[in-house]
């Protein structure tokens, strides 16, 4: 502080004395000539502060200071220093776009006297010794007085007067507000109304006719409290309420801009929030998650899924250098308005430029709370879907795996060597001779980013890809997958004098362009090959031996990228595959020295190591031949060459020691041997694998947050660092994350000062989510703006019920499930939608709730009825979005930004950009359109034609029942019911010919006529 | 207008959010006299009654000729004798970050040639025989610039005056504040082929209710809008007695819910949606049109005829009554190596791209104005043409430019502003604008004035905030206006 004020003076003294000298004399003597007079003239009528004080200042502008003229005004700058064309003063003089002086332009010579002036620099002597722009200071002790950022009060239901005493606590508030304005209640809505009305709010799909007339004739006291549990448990009330929260969450799932890519992983989130509602997770950990799950649960999709709320928003898919920063910027502002507005009903996306206007957010809030994103960012991740069942089936697979192997053991040691000797005393001699080339079949296969598996003869072949990064459980150990592909094939051998090795490749329909390289274009590049020989037997002692390969032949080789850059052991050559991919492949290596072989086998461990992608496809072959080798000679599988390298080196017998071993190469000799080999080796190709699937969510990265004056990335004015909304603060100390160590994520913090309820934001997190269940119940909030709790933002209607709910939600632990059950079983939410008059007068709006307000349904709930109707709503669960020709429920549609789904948008599903408190309902005829002409909805009634049509002998009257309790979940009336009788009854002699047939076609438009309804398509 | 059956003077509104929404943005007038019961004839709920504008506004209608994939000022309207001295030459300030892609920092001057034209003189290359014959309608505006270098943002930001999506695009602002002029057509139509790169937000309702959005109209698309057609098994007597018979029971569901306006409003929608079934095919029926009319637009020429169709289209549009066409001009034959959704990005090779897509646009946009004024409808109508951004003036590889959204042209002509008329300028090589640069807010705010709107009052609230199209700049170009 004394540094900066010591500066000060010091600069204050420079900037005097280069006054005194310089031609900025000439300047303000130019300034006393001709400008002051024509701003004392013209201007400081509105433009002073004088004119401020006789309440006639405009456009918060003062030119009565040198100090007010560089501040501007309302417009902006009004000058731009030595740059008279920029400047706004002279744009006004010259009446281009603002006309000053109002009364009349001024002479050009008094224009040009003004641009001169500028671009001189604007000398002005005239000190501000007014305040220049009269701004706002945000005081944070005034702004925690404001009703929402209070915190929560305990409140007791009022008592109301007698024989009401029985009203539930909710009642008893709501009640009390209607005695206050001498309004009287609706009475109870009926039972059909009722159970309708609570299917939509809960299911958001309509009630049965079955399930109607079971309320219907349930007479006991807890006839509905029985229906709301049962809505409360089915699964459809997550699929309901999930369209709620992904409105707020500005949920899609394409990046919007250009291109608009979409994110495959992105419904990832959406299922998430469907099983969080169903499994009434405690709101506040609901908060947490979507915050920070891929902190709290790492490596857990779960926690991944929720986490992609962060990166839900628009994103561009194409960044030039010009615009990268500028975006990075406006992905974090996309993070905290969706934060600010679906989570704490504020509006915080005004903060990133300036101080709110309204609420009592300081300019720096903002980039404390951005601070917190500062090393997130948004990608895709490959998962295991239930890394807890993954990790059961490893473990019971490694159970099962002992007792298989025991099995094998015992057969060796005590049926192997009978049945061998016979056969070699009888069979071995009729065996052909091995020719030059003998498949090595693997004994184990591992890869870096791949999973590998062995087809039949002896050929290795990819069977899936890992994502770096991924964690994966291998061997029982955990490993994070790397970025370079390498492959180990271990093989073993008792062959002597091993001379060669050939290596195949193979093309199949089943790789990229034929492979044989996994590649995109069918290519690879093998950077180095290795293939170490070390002894076999738990005695061996010899010591391991890197073998030296000559690579002789490649079948086919890429120019200047030849197989002896695979052999080389530098890293930057290698044997690249790619103008010559597409076709099988091989290549043949000498053995500089020939393989003697170890007395107990030799084991040979294969390395590949790749750039990029690895092999396809793939089989390793051994020759004893004496070199030069050569393509020549068939390829036979190894076991005859290692029986009888075995029985030649033991005096034509079989060792204890080999008897294992041998069950591999006895085993197509014999059947029993080839069984125990067989379940062995099936049971390892069986071990269970994760069940991966990519999430669209956050990833490390982005970079250190900067405060931005005026939100201008080119303007940073210090690196930000994590804090809190200081108005939401009451804990000790500054509004930023404990120090603890290790440091807490920055991101598990914010978590955490949201949800808490002494010294965080909790209080206004609850208020803002119990308005948001107030408000789906009963159409509108006790807070009218859903997603503004600030100072521009609706009062609430019902402050203490508000307040009460809030705490109550606390309460019961953040659960949902029971305030849902609360609200519904207060005679507020059951009365009946009628108006009368005398209420009407005191209260047209109904904000107090005298009547239940009817409301057109949701765009998905229509699009659901309309399936229920036709009798073939699919209502299978969760996976990847599809488009609308499907009969799956709406919430499962898919959403990409640019390609938004017509029927949807049409009944005011909205655009996903932002976070949306509250849908609009408009009535246009386009959606008329739909309902009289569109295909899907003349399907809908023509199926439900056919589920109501009578049967033979049954009264027409009968089907238009059914379809009616189906449709509006009531009977007709009388009138009504003679009506559409009559309807049917000329729409069939219309169409004429066979009866039967016509009044199948007339029933058809009966339906359509009742599917067209306003009753249909409102609830009350 | 229409009336809507009112069961009685409890006009109310069902949702008074919504209410209290549409009256923010006019003052509570609305609101009061709906209160009163003084307003019968049209509940302001219905989001596309006529409205009052804030001042007498001299446009009714705009199309926008939108020249999608951004076209070359320097190669069309903006004339620069020293480019056309210097190319191959260092390009002074040239700034690698224009661009999307790099370019060379040496001039490349125009290769088509340039006449001047009318009596306001005015420099036209031979891209546009056809339009330059218009040149004393136009007003030049060629100091246009941008803050986006990628087509759907910048797209995004003229069309919404902010380069994020979700926001409210111009036709969206215009029919929320005027109302609709024909009730059995939509107020705001766009016309493509390809869609445009950025799509359905380029003409979003953004936060707005989607009534305002716009309808798009693909020209390859027999059935131009969706669910017009009845189902052929269905006669217009059943479908006829069909809507008696829902009229009739909606108004008696209507009856006991009198605080439900918006019940009447959809009891109307359905009458409205059986007009529209005759309306819009009337108004998409280009046979109902002369052959003189189809040859002076061009529809009988395979290199226009796309573009004749739907410019066409918009004058019958026009002539009925539909405040905003947008037409995105598609790609033209000339086998340029352009891309469909963004024609006119002549990255690789100017000459041939620009050639092709003049030949697609020009006669038919000049037989538009010819058209319009024909029919006195260029009195109440104001014709845009112009690109998302300009390009570079310097070149990208040998002979194309890349993007740039520092100085670029687009003209008006019509209603309400000055023929011959040249506002602004780029620098000599017409790489940046320079004088009386024009924020795309200061457009939006003249347009906005034009049509009888000031774009201060024509606000909107959302999420807490009173959002305008000109977001918190916005001046009028007071030189340009009639």
């Amino acid at each position: 502080m004394k540094f900066r004020s010591i500066l000060a003076v010091l600069l204050a003294a420079t900037a005097v004395s280069a006054f005194a000298q310089t031609p900025n004399d000439e300047g303000l003597q130019f300034f006393e000539a001709k400008i002051r007079p024509v701003l004392v003239q013209h201007c400081y009528s509105c433009h002073s502060v004088q004119a401020r004080d006789a309440k006639k200042l405009k456009g918060k502008l003062f030119l009565d200071s040198a100090e007010g003229v560089l501040d501007g005004g309302e417009s902006g700058a009004v000058i731009v220093k030595g740059k008279s064309a920029e400047s706004l003063l002279i744009k006004a003089l010259k009446h281009d776009g603002i006309e000053m002086p109002p009364s009349g332009k001024l002479s050009s010579e008094i224009v040009a006297d003004f641009a001169k002036w500028i671009d001189l620099g604007a000398p002005d002597p005239r000190k501000g010794d007014a305040p220049a722009k009269p701004k706002r200071e945000i005081s944070l002790e005034e702004g925690r007085q404001w009703w929402s950022f209070q915190p929560l009060k305990s409140v007791e239901p009022p008592t109301v007067a007698a024989g009401t005493s029985s009203a539930s606590s909710i009642d008893r508030f709501v009640v009390a507000a209607q005695q206050t304005h001498g309004l009287k209640p609706n009475g109870p809505a009926t039972k059909e109304k009722l159970i309708r009305r609570a299917y939509f709010d809960l299911i958001g799909l309509p009630p049965t006719p079955e399930q109607i007339a079971a309320f219907v004739t349930d007479a006991s006291p807890q006839a509905f409290e029985k229906v709301i549990d049962g809505l409360l448990a089915s699964q459809h009330y997550g699929e309901k309420w999930a369209r709620h929260w992904l409105d707020a969450a500005r949920f899609a799932e394409s990046g919007g801009y250009e291109f608009d890519g979409f994110r495959p992983g992105a419904f990832h989130y959406r299922d998430w929030v469907i099983r969080s509602l169903n499994s009434d997770m405690p709101y506040d950990q609901f908060v947490r998650m979507q915050l920070a799950g891929d902190v709290l649960l790492p490596d857990d999709i779960q926690g991944a899924a929720a986490s992609g709320f962060l990166v839900a928003g628009p994103y561009p898919g194409q960044i030039t250098a010009k615009t990268v920063e500028r975006i990075r910027y406006d992905q974090l502002d996309d993070m905290l308005m969706t934060i600010g507005g679906a989570m704490l009903g504020l509006t915080i996306g005004c903060v990133r430029c300036h101080e709110h206007k309204y609420d009592p957010i300081p300019h720096q809030d903002y980039y404390a709370l951005a601070a917190a994103f500062a090393k997130t960012s948004h990608g895709s991740r490959t998962l295991d879907l239930d890394s807890a069942a993954t990790q059961q089936a490893i473990e019971k697979h490694q159970a099962d795996h002992e007792p298989l192997v025991a099995a094998l053991r015992t057969f060796a040691a005590n049926e192997l060597p009978k049945r061998f000797e016979s056969w070699r005393a009888a069979e071995l001699a009729k065996q052909p001779d091995a020719p030059r080339w003998q498949v090595l079949e693997p004994v184990s296969l591992e890869a870096e980013r791949s999973w590998l598996k062995e087809l039949p003869g002896g050929i290795v072949a990819h069977d899936g890809l890992l994502n770096p990064g991924l964690k994966i459980r291998q061997r029982g150990q955990r490993r994070a997958v790397g970025n370079e592909e390498q492959y180990r094939i271990t093989l073993h051998t008792h062959q002597k004098n091993v001379t060669s090795l050939r290596f195949d490749l193979f093309a199949d329909k089943s790789l990229p362009q034929r492979g044989p390289g996994l590649n995109g274009d069918g290519s690879f590049q093998l950077v180095e090959l290795k293939v170490t020989a070390t002894p076999l037997g738990l005695m061996a002692k010899d010591a391991p031996v890197e073998l030296k390969l000559k690579p002789v032949f490649a079948a086919f080789e890429d120019k200047d990228q030849p197989l002896s850059n695979a052999l080389d052991g530098k890293p930057a050559t290698a044997w690249v595959v790619r103008e010559t991919a597409k076709k099988d492949n091989a290549a043949v290596f000498e053995l500089e020295t020939p393989l003697a072989g170890f007395a107990g086998g030799t084991e040979l461990l294969v390395d590949l190591k790749f750039r990029d992608l690895g092999i396809g496809r793939l089989r390793f072959s051994l020759s004893t031949e004496p070199n030069p080798a050569t393509w020549a000679g068939d390829v036979v599988p190894q076991h005859l060459g290692e029986i009888r390298a075995i029985l030649a080196a033991n005096g034509n017998k079989l060792p204890d020691a080999l008897r294992e071993p041998m069950t591999r190469w006895f085993a197509p000799f014999d059947t029993e041997t080839a069984k125990v080999v067989r379940t062995v080796r099936d049971h390892t190709a069986a071990a269970p694998r994760p069940n991966l699937s990519e999430v669209y969510t956050t990833v490390a990265g982005g970079q250190d947050v900067f405060f931005l004056r005026r939100g201008e990335v080119d303007n940073k004015q210090g690196k930000s660092e994590p804090g809190f909304m200081q108005v939401l603060w009451r804990g000790d100390g500054p509004a930023v994350p404990a120090k603890t160590e290790p440091p807490i994520d920055p991101r598990v913090a914010l978590g955490d000062w949201m949800t808490n309820v002494d010294r965080g934001a909790g209080p206004l997190l609850a208020r803002v989510i119990v308005n948001r269940l107030w408000q789906h119940h009963f159409g509108e909030g006790l807070v009218g703006t859903p997603n503004d709790f600030g100072v521009q933002g609706d009062k609430p209607t019902h402050p203490e019920l508000l307040e009460w709910l809030a705490a109550e939600l606390v309460r019961g632990g953040w659960k949902l499930k029971p305030l849902h059950k609360q609200i519904m079983l207060s005679a507020a939410y059951q009365q009946s939608h009628e108006v009368n008059a005398e209420n009407l007068k005191i209260d047209q709006a109904n904000r107090y709730l005298w009547h239940f307000q009817p409301r057109r349904l949701d765009a998905e709930l229509i699009r659901d009825s309309l399936l229920a109707m036709g009798g073939n709503l699919d209502i299978s669960m969760f996976g990847a979005s599809i488009l609308d020709n499907t009969p799956r429920r709406s919430v499962y549609l898919r959403v990409k930004r640019s390609e938004l789904i017509p029927l949807m948008t049409m009944f005011d599903a909205p655009e996903p950009t932002q976070s949306i408190g509250e849908r609009i309902s408009t009535t246009v005829p386009t959606q008329a359109l739909a309902m009289m002409n569109s295909p899907f909805v003349r399907q809908q009634a023509e199926k439900l034609a056919l589920r109501i049509r009578p049967s033979k002998d049954a009264p027409l009257g009968a089907a238009v029942d059914r379809a009616y309790q189906m449709a509006v979940a009531r009977l007709p009336t009388e009138l009504e019911r003679s009506r559409m009788l009559a309807f049917v009854e000329d729409q069939r002699a219309a169409m004429g010919g066979d009866a039967v047939v016509a009044t199948d076609k007339a029933l058809i438009e009966f339906c359509h006529v009742l599917l067209c309804l306003n009753e249909f398509v409102y609830i009350d | 207008m229409f009336n809507f059956h009112s069961p009685s003077e409890l006009q109310l509104p069902a949702r008074r959010r919504f209410l209290q929404e549409t009256g923010l943005g006019f003052g509570s007038l609305a609101l009061a006299s709906l209160l009163n019961g003084e307003s019968q004839a049209q509940t302001p709920l219905d989001p596309l009654a006529l409205r009052p504008p804030h001042v007498p506004g001299q446009v009714k209608s705009i199309v926008w000729l939108f020249m999608t994939g951004a076209p070359s000022q320097v190669d069309t309207w903006d004339y620069k004798p020293e480019l056309q001295k210097r190319d191959g030459q260092d390009l002074a300030g040239a700034d690698p970050k224009t661009g999307f892609f790099t370019t060379s920092g040496k001039c490349l001057k125009s290769p088509f040639a340039w006449r001047q034209h009318g009596e306001s003189g005015s420099w036209v290359s031979d891209l546009f025989p056809h339009l330059s014959q218009h040149v004393d309608k136009m007003c030049f505006l060629h100091s246009m610039n941008l803050r986006q270098n990628n087509h759907a943002p910048a797209s995004i930001e003229l069309m919404c005056g902010t380069n994020r999506p979700g926001l409210p695009a111009l036709g969206a602002w215009m029919t929320y504040g005027l109302g609709s002029l024909n009730q059995s057509l939509p107020s705001y139509v766009v016309l493509h082929d390809t869609r445009p790169r950025g799509d359905d937000q380029i003409w979003s309702a953004g936060f707005l209710p989607k009534t305002y959005q716009a309808l798009a109209l693909d020209a390859r698309r027999k059935e131009a809008v969706d669910n017009l057609a009845r189902d052929g098994k269905h006669s217009d007597a059943q479908q006829r007695s069909q809507l008696e018979l829902i009229k009739q029971l909606n108004q008696e569901h209507a009856t006991t819910r009198p605080t439900q306006a918006d019940l009447a409003a959809r009891i109307n929608s359905y009458e409205l949606a059986y007009r529209m079934q005759m309306a819009a095919p009337e108004a998409l029926d280009l046979t109902k049109e002369s052959e003189v009319t189809h040859k002076q637009y061009g529809l009988d020429q395979p290199e226009c005829a796309t573009f004749a169709r739907q410019c066409l289209l918009a004058r019958r549009l026009v002539e009925r009554g539909v405040r905003f066409v947008q037409i995105f001009a598609g790609k033209g034959v000339g086998g340029d190596g352009s891309v469909n959704d963004v024609p006119w990005d002549c990255h690789s090779d100017v000459q041939t791209n620009h050639r092709s897509c003049g030949l697609h646009t020009d006669q038919p946009a000049a037989a538009l104005l010819a058209d319009l004024e024909a029919r006195g409808l260029l009195e109440t109508t104001l014709v845009i043409w112009g690109g998302e951004f300009g390009r570079t003036s310097d070149s990208q590889g040998a002979k194309g430019r890349d993007h740039n959204p520092n100085g670029f042209t687009i003209w008006m002509a019509g209603a309400g502003v000055k023929g011959g008329f040249h506002y602004g300028a780029t620098d000599d090589f017409g790489y940046k604008a320079v004088e009386k640069k024009i924020h795309v807010n200061d457009l939006h705010a003249t347009l906005l004035h034009l049509l009888g709107l000031e774009h201060t009052k024509l606000t909107y609230r959302f999420n807490g905030r009173d959002f305008r199209l000109t977001d918190v700049g916005g001046e009028l170009l007071g030189e340009i206006l009639a």
